[in-house]
């Protein structure tokens, strides 16, 4: 097909989409109509049922539970796709090479940034982690957080700095915690039919509404999620710098 | 009942602890990953055989309030439960496969497999439309990486590329779809969707999700004008991603439009489905025509199963697209038949792909005479396909031709039928005789089809170990896909899940309200006379069709034809962008046409 | 509906067309990045700070960094040949 036929077909297709949405949309109740009846429920679920005063956290991670797993497992399964498809293509050499450059950018950049970088690192940690922990209370939880803590290790690495791990392979070490917490929430889910009635029923005391330690099973999961985002975030951007990002002790 | 979510849960621990086990150890025969799956299949039998009472699992024991849900279900009925046993018995297929085939040593592999397998198990058995898109997207996900898995290759990495894209595109027509949905209905839940729109207008809003909802699935099952990415996408995956490709992916797709429809749509569109079933026949009909001519004009092999794939979609779509539970019995029947068939014919191609490092027509003339028995087997691949008595397909295919001659103004259906089948079937002989045989005059050029950037890196570098397994493995495929039809009670069994899977009222009672309703049963009669006649001329046209091949009366078509033929090939010609532009094209298309007829 | 929503509205609808009117790709990977921002504004102004947190960061930095990694990565692929 020539560029021409192609856009001319995209574009028609495109305007009788467009035309059809907004029709469609404007069949849609109004914005300020009243909430539908489920959306009610499950707010007064969340609240007096599961104790978590954040509503986001309690349907994410109780009542539409299983969505949340499917899509932890997306993530888990394009951070493992993309470690897969990298290392097919990379040579032994391109590893050292990237690892050398890694080592030689730490000269060139000014101290200015470095000690930025390393000031804003601790900051940036903590605020990832209180999000994770927080998620049952405030806004936030597991992904959020999560997504924060591996923009830390970024960070590390622009100020021109690696994170050195005591291991031989950090890379790994990154994948296998990954994978365990993928696995923590299938555990929990299971954990549900063994403890409790139903899959991912919550089995663990509910704690007092408000405090830290509440809302039950979410909080783990609200960690565990946390975990494996800020994971497999980390290996996904690591792969991509030829595992310059992390370095062995 | 318990089991329903372990269905799932179980592959997906398999999965992970496999994916940190990856570090420490090497793949070997991946005989962990056959263990998981085998694990699923044994929970999925159980699950279809408690699946009497409608089994309905609420995740977190989050029972629906006064008829509004505020979790989600499992609520898979019979056909769903018994698509789930399907899958998880090609999974295990698929993985025996892989132990002989994919040489790769990291255990992401298995993950990659085991997580795929528990995405199609959980939309096979869930009764909520977002967590359906959940594991539709998951599904999606594992299979890009899969397809591109043996990335030694340009044209593997661009296969897979051009999958994620267009079906990527499909994700957003879907999503569009079920955001209108849900604010017109206020529910996520598939039964209280189908309660809320039930005494409501057929408005804008309804019919344009259903549009939309419609195209996000269609892409995933590869039906016309969306079908585009499939053969790039078969060419290059490894056999076992192929398997269950083209036995449950593209199937699951249409399982999901028509769960959706019998749940949600059908209370509201149900005294329209005269024009609804006018489009989405003309669907299948295109389908099964342009696959099964697509399917002829192939010479590389996995393309020709993708095309034989496509064309088999189309006339499942024709029986499901009749709305009524006995084209869905046909269907389903069908579905599994053709589903082992697949398989077969899939794993006979990889063992001579691997003994001779070639998949076309043309490289491999007359090659494969060793391995005569093998032609043998894939002859009666052929034929299977072309529903030869008394096999599954032919079960499966007459009592969609009966569902056919019920509603007025289709009994044309099963003579359309008979002519996609033969066209198909006749192609895989014509191929499997110049291939195992060496007989008539070889195949003509092909300019989507060179043979050296095809074999893939693993496949071409494995260890000459035992063939014996897929050996073993395609003959009882093969016995399979015969014996399904002569399975004793088969027919009443369908009829009562085809019901069941039809029955909008009954379903909603027992998700929603955990009421039993009476549901109507469809009568099925065993083939009949015509049936049998039907798959006589189909049989004699794929004959005659192959030996048309051999004579090589493609190359001697009146000009106009050789024309007409170079530029349907040139429609697939492997450049996601154009794909994208008939993908939205096509989405436009349907939302026009079911928004004229259904006003 | 308020001028803060309606605002908000026409300046994400103003940065998705940049995006996509964006040939270059290094370019294209900042300007979705802005994109991506003003998304999280309008989550925030129509009542979702969940979504709104995700997608400053998922959006602004972590999807334009990998885009601009694996340009990066076919740069170096594009020497090599």
């Amino acid at each position: 097909m020539s560029g021409r036929a192609r856009l001319a077909m995209v574009a028609l297709a495109g305007v009788a989409l467009a035309v059809v949405l907004v029709v469609a949309v404007i069949d849609l109740p109004r914005p300020d109509a009243p909430p539908p009846r489920s959306a009610k429920l499950s707010t007064s679920v969340a609240l007096h049922e599961r104790h978590v005063t954040n509503i986001v956290a309690g349907i994410t991670f109780d009542l539409r539970g299983l969505d949340t797993l499917g899509e932890e497992l997306i993530l888990f399964a394009a951070a493992v796709g993309v470690s897969v498809l990298l290392r097919a293509q990379r040579e032994d050499s391109t590893m050292q090479d990237a690892a050398d450059a890694a080592e030689q950018r730490r000269a060139q950049v000014p101290a200015s940034a470095r000690a930025l970088g390393a000031a804003l690192a601790g900051p940036i940690i903590v605020f990832g982690a209180y999000i994770v922990a927080h998620g049952q209370l405030t806004p936030g939880g597991g992904f959020q957080g999560g997504v924060i803590l591996a923009a830390a290790l970024l960070l590390v690495y622009v100020a021109g700095q690696v994170l050195a791990l005591p291991t031989d392979s950090p890379v790994d070490l990154v994948e296998v915690t990954e994978a365990l917490a993928a696995a923590a929430y299938g555990l929990v889910a299971v954990g549900g039919l063994i403890f409790a009635s139903a899959a991912m029923t919550n089995f663990v005391a509910l704690g007092v509404t408000g405090h830290l330690l509440s809302g039950g099973t979410i909080l783990i999961l609200e960690v565990a999620v946390g975990i494996e985002v800020a994971s497999a975030l980390t290996l996904i951007l690591a792969e991509l710098l030829d595992q310059a990002l992390l370095r062995s002790t | 009942m318990v089991l329903a979510p372990l269905v799932v849960l179980v592959p997906i621990l398999a999965a992970t602890l496999l994916a940190a086990a990856s570090p420490f150890a090497q793949r070997g025969a991946g005989l962990v990953a056959v263990a998981a799956a085998l694990g699923a299949a044994v929970l999925t039998a159980l699950v279809l055989g408690s699946s009497g009472e409608r089994g309905v699992t609420w995740f977190s024991g989050w029972h629906p309030r006064g008829g509004a849900a505020i979790g989600i279900d499992f609520a898979p009925g019979r056909i769903g439960a018994g698509l789930a046993l399907f899958v998880a018995v090609l999974a295990v297929v698929a993985l025996i496969a892989a132990s002989r085939l994919i040489t790769v040593k990291s255990l992401a592999f298995d993950a990659l497999v085991l997580i795929f397998v528990a995405a199609m198990l959980g939309f096979a058995y869930s009764g909520d439309l977002f967590n359906l898109f959940v594991f539709f997207e998951l599904m999606s996900v594992t299979a890009y990486v899969l397809v591109g898995y043996e990335v030694g290759q340009r044209v593997s990495l661009e296969g897979s590329l051009t999958f994620a894209i267009t079906n990527s595109v499909g994700s957003f027509l879907l999503l569009f779809g079920i955001g209108l949905l849900y604010g017109s209905s206020g529910a996520l839940n598939l039964a209280q969707i189908g309660r809320a729109l039930e005494h409501g207008p057929v408005d804008t809003a309804v019919v344009v999700a259903f549009a939309l909802i419609a195209s996000g699935l269609l892409v995933k099952a590869a039906v016309v004008p969306f079908h585009l990415w499939t053969a790039d996408a078969y060419a290059v995956a490894p056999t076992p991603v192929c398997i269950l490709l083209a036995g449950a992916f593209s199937e699951l797709g249409l399982f999901g439009l028509f769960r959706i429809y019998w749940t949600a749509f059908h209370g509201v569109l149900g005294p329209d489905d005269d024009a609804l079933r006018v489009v989405l026949v003309t669907a299948g009909c295109l389908t099964g025509v342009l696959g099964a001519v697509m399917c002829a004009l192939q010479h590389h092999l996995k393309r020709m199963l993708a095309f034989a794939t496509i064309a088999q979609v189309g006339l499942f779509l024709l029986g499901l697209a009749l709305l009524t539970a006995d084209g869905v019995a046909g269907a389903a029947v069908w579905v599994v038949g053709d589903g082992l068939v697949k398989a077969a014919l899939f794993v006979i191609v990889a063992i001579v792909q691997h003994r001779y490092d070639r998949v076309t027509e043309g490289a491999l003339h007359g090659r494969a005479r060793g391995l005569w028995p093998l032609g043998l087997l894939f002859a009666l691949g052929a034929l299977t396909i072309a529903s030869l008595p008394p096999t599954g397909s032919f079960l499966g295919r007459s009592l969609v031709e009966d569902a056919a001659l019920k509603e007025p103004g289709y009994a044309w259906v099963p003579a359309l039928m008979a002519l996609v089948t033969a066209l198909v079937a006749g192609t895989l002989l014509r191929a499997g005789a110049r291939v195992f045989a060496g007989w008539g005059a070889p195949a003509g050029d092909d300019p989507l089809a060179t043979d050296d950037d095809d074999e893939t890196e693993d496949e071409r570098g494995a260890p000459p170990r035992s063939r014996f397994i897929l050996w073993a493995l395609a003959t009882v495929l093969l016995a399979a896909a015969v014996g399904w039809g002569v399975v004793p009670g088969l027919i009443e069994a369908a009829g009562r899940a085809a019901g069941e899977f039809t029955g909008t009222q009954a379903y909603a009672a027992a998700v929603l309200d955990g009421a039993h309703r009476a549901i109507a049963v469809p009568e099925l009669k065993s083939p009949s006379a015509t049936g049998y006649l039907y798959a006589a001329a189909s049989v004699a046209g794929a004959l005659a069709v192959a030996g048309a091949g051999l004579a090589g009366v493609g190359g001697r078509m009146p000009r106009g034809v050789i024309a007409a033929r170079e530029r349907l090939r040139g429609l697939h010609n492997g450049h996601p962008t154009d794909y994208v532009a008939w993908l939205a094209a096509g989405a436009a298309v349907l939302c026009g046409c079911l928004a004229l007829v259904l006003q | 509906m308020s001028v803060l929503q309606i605002t908000a509205l026409i300046v994400v609808a103003l940065a998705g067309t940049a995006t996509v009117a964006m040939r270059d790709p290094v370019r294209q990977a900042v300007v979705a990045g802005i994109f991506g921002l003003s998304l999280s504004i309008l989550f925030f102004i129509f009542g979702a700070p969940d979504v709104a947190l995700s997608q400053i960061v998922v959006a602004t930095v972590a999807v334009p960094l990998m885009v601009l990694l694996a340009l990066a990565k076919l740069g170096d692929q594009g020497e090599d040949e």
